[in-house]
């Protein structure tokens, strides 16, 4: 619905930045504009929006940009938690290719391009009829596009970099598709880093999971302190397939980030879990919608919220079990713990079950550290904030065991002792 | 070692009087035992001594080597040599047994002074005292008490202080819950470390205990106060003749 509203400096920006250009992806740029010129930037009166009102949140204009880097690029590649683990790399710098900083795997069996390079057009789908779809289609500058042959392992890590910094009040888009055919698997990491300057970033990943297929999906998300994170993933799953999806969220002042994971094959597997690390004013809305449109499927969420000082998360789980998805098992949770009496959490965790034979549930906890799991450990001589930490670390860490890579966990452990040790 | 005088505590939460001037004195090398009923303020003894929060000493002092107990935070406590062992052990999911052990061992020993403990000295440390008290590495490797029966629990207390090896041992109803072969198994951990320079204070509702860890002495707190003290055949006296005859002395 349009709503005849004065246009804000961010939306402005936007709508005259846009050009189309004269590559395979212009088509595509034209729907999404289309559709952004609809809609514009969400706000608090559209239910799904009312914790984060871009509108408001995005003050001033980031006008879609590209490329023009000039900060210390290096020392943010350098920073990558997860780059010795991962064995092939492509890096994005301010929604630009970096060839230089990427090497891409040998294998035939593995298609690795960046969008920029592609000589014929790709698969580009729509993640949602949302904003940040639009968004990102229309501006849509490069990304990753992934193919896993039929029966083709790429188990080796694969991982997205993207690098945003030193290019302030710009807009930064990436869309990055990761398809594994029948029986592959494949394990890709992405990593969002960024400078000190504001700056929004655009990043939609789409997934399609042929029948049987295996993806083990890990993004950080360590944008720059004054960025804002609008991010989309969109699953579509075949039957015996399995996706395990984690993000770990610690940057950006602003983050959004959605997930829709669509079951259209049976006895397939979903694991979408992640975990907030978050201090000063940072806010991270989460959202995600589970869709079970066939039988026998099993969606698991489990997310770690962690909120200080005065930090908002928020977690919007919707899990839909259509007529015929009988036998489904669907179990949502988020856990949050509050260490600052300013801190805020909100859940919204939803049902939609039209199905008469289902395991569904949800569960959702907010609270601060538990008083006498604290006097136990003091009582043992460890002192109070060495024991806070030991508390917070292993309510952050349940989330970890999602993933199989035990040298990912081991550096998200890292990630967050770190992040308890600034404290 | 432990100076308890006129010890005066009520709940922070309702103000309610539970501790009404509790004397006791400890000294090295002896094992005090300390019997009452329910609600006669004997856990709330024990929570006031280890340091936790919700209580407020309204009178009295507490002194404990010479330094004023009270005004220490509960990990100094701890790192000075005091220990509790829990009536209810807590569960901590995601903190391995081994892992708390070695940063509560190590936290202790920075506080002291000393250097903390290598690894392997660690290891060796855990695995002799684990040995002694039947502790398996499968419990070793499970976060801290998560999934212990009762009885486990109990013994991981004793071997938590096995190996931090303080000079008071406060046991609050370390026997609850416990059969007769587990409280044989910890009261025989209990015994080893007995020594000229340790105290302990034994908590409990029942004598059964201390058939097994003998004391030097035995009070009786009732209503808040130690209405009764004397030697080990005080203990046996309260078997036979139950706390009747104390409810209402301190009334």
């Amino acid at each position: 619905m349009a709503i005849a509203t004065q246009k804000t400096a961010a939306e402005t920006a936007y709508l005259e930045g846009f050009d189309a250009g004269g590559d395979w992806l212009a088509a595509e740029r034209q729907k999404g504009f289309d559709a952004f010129a609809v809609t514009g930037l969400p706000h608090r009166r559209m239910e799904d929006w009312k914790w984060t009102d871009l509108r408001q949140l995005i003050g001033k204009a980031y006008p879609p940009a590209k490329g023009g880097a000039v900060g210390d690029i290096d020392a943010l590649a350098a920073k990558c938690p997860l780059k010795d683990i991962a064995r092939g790399h492509l890096t994005f710098v301010n929604g630009e290719y970096d060839a230089g900083r990427s090497q891409l795997p040998a294998s035939g069996d593995v298609e690795v391009t960046a969008l920029s390079t592609a000589s014929s057009a790709l698969p580009i789908g729509e993640t949602a009829a949302d904003p940040i779809d639009g968004l990102n289609r229309a501006y849509v500058t490069d990304g990753a596009f992934i193919r896993i042959k039929a029966g083709s392992n790429a188990d080796a890590p694969l991982e997205l970099v993207f690098i945003n910094s030193s290019r302030a009040e710009a807009t930064f888009t990436t869309r990055n598709v990761i398809e594994l055919e029948d029986g592959a698997s494949a394990t890709v990491f992405e990593t969002h880093m960024g400078g000190h300057d504001a700056y929004v970033s655009n990043s939609v990943t789409e997934v399609r999971l042929g029948n049987g297929a295996r993806l083990d999906r890990v993004k950080l998300q360590m944008e720059g302190a004054a960025s804002y994170h609008l991010s989309n993933l969109k699953a579509d799953l075949g039957a015996e397939a399995k996706l395990q999806d984690f993000t770990l969220t610690m940057g950006s002042a602003t983050t959004r980030q959605q997930g829709f994971i669509t079951f259209n094959g049976e006895h397939t597997d979903a694991t979408v879990s992640g975990a907030f690390l978050l201090n000063r004013k940072q806010h991270n809305d989460t959202r995600l919608v589970v869709d079970h449109k066939v039988p026998n499927c099993v969606s698991r969420e489990l997310f770690k919220c962690v909120m200080d000082d005065e930090a908002r998360g928020i977690f919007q789980g919707k899990v839909i079990v259509r007529q015929d998805a009988q036998k489904t098992d669907g179990k949502q949770s988020s856990h949050a713990l509050l260490l600052s009496p300013t801190a805020e959490f909100d859940a919204k965790p939803e049902l939609e079950i039209y199905a008469d034979d289902v395991v569904c549930g949800h569960g959702a906890t907010s609270g601060d550290l538990d008083e006498n799991l604290l006097f136990y450990l003091r009582a043992r001589g460890i002192p109070e904030k060495k024991a806070k930490s030991m508390l917070i670390s292993a309510f952050v860490a349940e989330s970890f065991d999602d993933v199989d890579n035990e040298a990912v966990r081991d550096v998200l452990k890292d990630l967050a002792d770190s992040w308890l040790a600034a404290r | 070692m432990l100076e308890i005088k006129n010890l005066h505590v009520s709940v922070e939460e309702d103000n309610k009087a539970i501790l009404n001037g509790v004397d006791l004195t400890v000294n090295a090398g002896e094992v005090h035992a300390i019997m009452g009923p329910n609600g006669s303020g004997k856990s709330t003894l024990s929570y006031v001594l280890a340091g936790k929060d919700g209580y407020e000493v309204t009178d009295g002092s507490v002194t404990y080597m010479g330094k004023d107990l009270l005004e220490m935070a509960p990990d100094e406590r701890a790192a000075e040599g005091v220990f509790l062992a829990f009536q209810y052990p807590i569960e901590i999911p995601g903190v391995a047994t081994m892992q708390f052990l070695k940063v509560a061992l190590n936290s202790q020993r920075l506080a002291r002074g000393e250097g903390e403990l290598s690894t392997p000295d660690f290891m060796r440390l855990v695995k002799s005292r684990a040995e002694t008290l039947k502790v398996n590495q499968d419990m070793l490797k499970r976060p801290v008490n998560v999934g212990f029966s009762g009885g486990e629990k109990k013994r991981a207390e004793i071997l938590q202080m096995a190996v931090l090896e303080p000079s008071l041992c406060i046991l609050d109803e370390t026997d609850s819950g416990l059969d007769i072969d587990a409280l044989r198994v910890v009261a025989e951990g209990v015994n080893a470390l007995r020594s000229p320079d340790r105290a302990m204070v034994v908590i409990t509702h029942y004598q059964r205990l201390l058939d097994y860890i003998v004391p030097d002495h035995v009070h009786v707190l009732s209503k808040g106060r130690i209405v009764k003290s004397g030697g080990k055949e005080l203990a046996q006296e309260l078997e036979k003749d139950g706390y009747a005859n104390y409810s209402d002395e301190a009334a």
